[in-house]
């Protein structure tokens, strides 16, 4: 049984007198229980308290409060009627229709004050409706004449408008013509002169920008003013700026109205005989129906749009139903076993992953649902008056303003990221490979286990391409770093000229789209191409870069050299750049060596700024699957050491590519995508745990 | 004024030490370096170009053949293979694919810079870790995937998923870069205008979006890009050569022994190319400071 408590509480925590005497004396016994520490009184005090509520109809308190009841029952029908009468003399006014309804709403307010007023003491109820009615006559009297007087101007405008119809202002226009024209002669006399200005040397770049763009407004201005001039333009401007003033002032004005009473509204409190928040858990099941018992209809709407989601499809797709091929998260544990043979595993194995993440928003429905319901129940119970749609909004574009705004986001990274990722995933513990193309089944960690031992036609060669990607992710980085630094560092000296012509060129190997020139390469020192010739003329040799593993992974470091070096070069020019000169004025002073400097200035400075984005470098080298399947295939080829599926120079993404898509060992591939990703994604969050923001929480 | 000349000739104007003959030998070393790095960089575009335009190589580039100039590489692309319609395809997918982005990471990178929000900061982190997972990690689920959701919408065509998943791929590390250069704007601008009574929206549109301009032209440029760059998803999940996009259609010129034209490879190259290289020259200030500010001040 719940307890009453003596006092009210509102929203910012201040306390009020019950108005109720009935609770007020449940409320006041309840708190002698709670303290009497002899049982036998404590008794007597309940026996005392069922007594009271027995009597419930014959409290005093209570047969005024009904008598109000009815009283208020009477006079809203009355008002209803009475109101309409009020309308219809309003009929033959001379009014837009908003007037009228304002003026209706005002007489109303009248009334409802006049009738409320004397029921003040009796109940918190009827002292906010009265509260409210007071605001209404205060406010709307004002809101009535500003629409009355800005309409009325309104209308002559547009009079003046028809008359102004038949106004030649031919002459007008020319004469605006020949204005224009002497404004632009000016203009461009003046733009002349500051011009030679500069060129003479007499003011800065900056301060002819500046002039220029002065020169510019003054002459929008006069034209600007010199257009007033028009009556009918004049007349136009007029009628849009007053639209604008009517239709932002009444918005303003009744927004002004409606804080006003929300201010009531928090500081009145409600007083209800229930003392359980059973609404919520007697509506759990269906979101939507609480909010509407607590009277918050929009609320309620809202939430039933969230059951509509969670009954009409949430539910039913996790059954299996309205599925496509799959039999909802069922599917995901029989996989299609003993299906047709059209139904495919892999989609079950989606379908299943696609239900899992519906029933998982279906869930979250539930629980915002019921936090909500209760939430607004509870406060009821101490006193808080639930808030009204228009206030509900104002909080949901504050407090869920980052929400609702994320929402796309949100489920395009669900549907087109983490669905896709967890059925690579769950890929790895199957056995999709050529055999179990339509029908698969999970295996455990079977792909796992053959991977690390290295065992199996697929994993036999996992550590030779894991060995030879860390190789290839090392060496070429940080080649690419090293000469990207170095040329940096050799064209910002100060003693070099012709900067912007090195800095020009060596940007192409990073805006030349990258597969353009891999595929260019490849071309070249493919048999006959012209790399090789060359190399042929020069060494004697008949060298087939392709067709020798060691010489085509050589050939892909300095490609990538190549390549990288251009993306370092920019990023280190951009920081040195900004490396302020004192530094190296001081280290002179103290007699510094230019290496010196290098050593314990640039080098330092430079890392510390670029040091995440070169570790990213690494990652992207690690993952850089063009450049190793562009350039070679992979190859060359050599089954002995490599098997049928991978080449002497593949790198684990590329391994997985031919596994997955020439080769169809879906199940492995996903197994080997797995380890990378955990290892990148270690990896990464060791460095993000290390860097500045993360330590200093300024995520 | 011949005798200005002269003193000029005599005197050391310059407010730098004067060269030792180590120094001097230090800068010609330099220019070496660099004019063999020019040398380095220009060559293979310089035969690229050469290629393209050479009318006596056949359908495999190679040395040795003399030079005469022609441009029925040129023609071969146009008449023979279906270049223009790769460049329109290509252009579809990579303006939808930056509006997209633009749209979708405007409000996140807003939102995560400027609101404390109850699971902010483990999202975040889920963020963080989410976007080193490379793309491809899911492409046997984007196949199933394309099949199951055109057979109940038949409009819903692969390169609308090729859409989809370059916007997808994106957001994570976009919200982040946007994020940390919103965060770098201070918020007394935001105070002020919402003393004045804007909204969190108008906020946005009026105050962090003309500022946060240069950064959303460059999110917008990179997302723009990306489908020119990339080549793998493109070819393994379009199929069709009337719906490739320039990177898998020109594949076909290198690889396909039945499409096989080196030349027109290179012809097509160049014509790609010359347009982004002209674009990154115009930008490269505004797309360095892009890929910095994202992750040095965070």
């Amino acid at each position: 049984m719940g307890k009453y408590n003596v006092l009210l509480v509102d929203s910012i925590g201040n306390t009020y007198e019950r108005k109720n005497k009935y609770l007020l004396e449940l409320a006041v016994l309840d708190e002698k229980i709670k303290e009497e520490k002899d049982k036998k009184i404590r008794n007597e005090l309940k026996k005392q308290r069922k007594e009271i509520k027995r009597n419930k109809n014959k409290h005093e308190y209570i047969v005024s409060l009904k008598d109000f009841e009815r009283k208020e029952k009477d006079f809203l029908k009355a008002l209803k009627k009475e109101s309409k009468d009020y309308r219809n003399a309003l009929k033959d006014e001379k009014t837009s229709r908003r007037v009228k309804n304002l003026k209706v709403k005002l007489f109303e307010s009248e009334k409802k004050l006049n009738f409320y007023k004397d029921y003040i003491d009796l109940s918190y109820e009827a002292e906010f409706e009265c509260e409210k009615a007071r605001l209404e006559t205060i406010h709307l009297p004002n809101i009535i004449e500003f629409l009355t007087v800005s309409q009325d101007e309104l209308r002559t405008a547009k009079e003046e408008k028809k008359e102004l119809k038949n106004l030649d202002e031919s002459n007008l226009k020319k004469e605006f013509k020949e204005f224009k024209k002497a404004q632009k002669e000016f203009l461009k006399k003046e733009k002349l002169r500051i011009k030679k200005l500069r060129k003479e040397g007499l003011i800065s770049k900056k301060a002819e920008e500046n002039a220029l763009i002065e020169l510019k407004k003054k002459y929008v201005n006069a034209l600007e003013i010199k257009r007033r001039e028009s009556k009918k333009f004049s007349n136009k401007e007029f009628i849009k700026s007053k639209k604008y003033d009517l239709k932002k002032g009444l918005n303003t004005m009744i927004k002004v109205m409606e804080a006003d009473i929300s201010d009531f509204r928090r500081k009145i409190p409600i007083e209800i005989e229930k003392t359980i928040p059973y609404y919520s858990y007697l509506t759990i099941l269906i979101p939507g129906l609480g909010q509407g018992l607590n009277k918050q209809y929009m609320k309620m709407l809202l939430f039933l749009l969230g059951s509509a989601f969670i009954y009409l499809i949430a539910i039913p797709y996790a059954l299996g139903y309205g599925n496509y091929q799959g039999q909802g998260i069922a599917g995901l544990i029989n996989l299609a076993e003993g299906g047709l043979r059209i139904h495919k595993s892999i989609i079950f194995m989606i379908e299943g992953i696609v239900a899992v993440f519906l029933s998982i928003i279906a869930l979250a429905i539930f629980v915002i649902s019921f936090i909500d319901v209760n939430k607004v129940e509870k406060n009821a119970i101490k006193g808080i008056r639930p808030s009204t749609w228009k206030e509900t909004k104002i909080a949901i574009s504050e407090d869920g303003f980052p929400y609702v705004v994320s929402l796309p986001a949100l489920l395009i990274i669900i549907f087109i990221v983490l669905v896709p990722i967890m059925t690579t995933f769950l890929l790895s513990f199957t056995n999709m490979d050529p055999q179990h193309q339509s029908k698969f089944t999970w295996i455990g960690l079977s792909n796992y286990k053959m991977i690390l031992t290295g065992q199996g036609l697929a994993g036999r060669v996992f550590w030779l391409i894991l060995g030879w990607t860390l190789v290839w992710t090392l060496v070429a980085t940080t080649l690419a770093i090293l000469i990207g630094f170095i040329l940096a560092l050799l064209v910002n000296n100060e003693r070099i000229k012709a900067k912007r012509f090195f800095r020009t060129i060596y940007l192409l190997p990073w805006a030349v789209p990258a597969f353009i020139t891999i595929m260019f390469f490849s071309i070249m020192v493919a048999p006959g191409g012209v790399l090789t010739e060359i190399l042929n003329d020069l060494t004697g040799l008949r060298i087939e870069i392709k067709n020798n593993p060691t010489l085509t992974r050589i050939a892909l470091i300095l490609m990538q050299g190549w390549l990288g070096s251009s993306y370092i070069f920019i990023l280190t020019t951009g920081v040195l750049q900004a490396i302020p000169g004192d530094l190296y004025e001081a280290a002179d002073m103290d007699g510094a060596t230019a290496w010196d400097k290098v050593r314990r200035i640039t080098v330092p400075l430079v890392l510390f700024q670029t040091a995440p984005l070169l570790v990213t470098q690494y990652t992207f080298n690690f993952n850089n699957f063009s450049a190793i399947f562009l350039f070679n295939g992979g190859g060359p080829f050599n089954p002995i050491k490599y098997g049928n599926l991978a080449g002497s120079s593949d790198i684990l993404i590329s391994y997985i590519y031919k596994l997955t898509m020439d080769n169809q060992y879906q199940a492995i591939g996903a197994a080997i995508t797995m380890f990378i990703s955990i290892g990148l994604m270690l990896f990464t969050f060791i460095g993000f745990r290390n860097s500045k923001q993360f330590k200093e929480g300024r995520l | 004024m011949a005798r200005k000349k002269e003193e000029k000739d005599k005197l050391y104007l310059s407010d730098k030490p004067p060269l030792t003959l180590f120094g001097k030998i230090g800068i010609f070393l330099s220019y070496v370096i660099l004019f063999a790095w020019v040398y380095a960089i220009i060559w293979p575009l310089f035969q690229m170009f050469v290629s393209a335009f050479n009318g006596k190589q056949q359908q495999y580039i190679m040395a040795n053949s003399n030079f005469e100039f022609s441009v029925r590489h040129f023609q071969y692309l146009f008449t023979e293979t279906l270049y223009l319609t790769w460049v329109k395809n290509t252009l579809i997918i990579a303006g939808t694919t930056a509006i997209l982005t633009l749209i979708v990471v405007s409000f996140t990178g807003y939102a995560y810079s400027r609101y404390r929000f109850k699971g902010r900061k483990a999202s975040l982190m889920a963020i963080l870790l989410i976007q080193t997972i490379p793309t491809f990690a899911g492409i046997t689920a984007y196949f199933t995937m394309h099949s199951i959701i055109s057979a109940i919408i038949p409009q819903f065509t692969r390169q609308m998923m090729l859409i989809l998943i370059y916007t997808g791929g994106s957001i994570a590390s976009n919200t982040f870069i946007l994020k940390g250069y919103i965060d770098s704007v201070s918020t007394e601008l935001d105070d002020a205008a919402r003393i004045d009574g804007c909204s969190n929206f108008n906020v946005y549109r009026l105050i962090i979006m003309p500022i946060a301009r240069p950064m959303l032209t460059i999110i917008a440029l990179w997302s723009f890009i990306g489908p020119f760059m990339d080549y793998l998803l493109a070819k393994v999940l379009l199929t069709n050569p009337s719906s490739y996009t320039l990177a898998a259609g020109l594949y076909t010129l290198v690889t396909d022994f039945r499409t096989m034209n080196q030349p027109a490879f290179a012809a097509g190259g160049l014509l790609t190319a010359i347009p982004i290289v002209v674009l990154f020259m115009a930008l490269q200030k505004q797309l360095v400071s892009g890929l910095t500010s994202g992750s040095v001040k965070g």
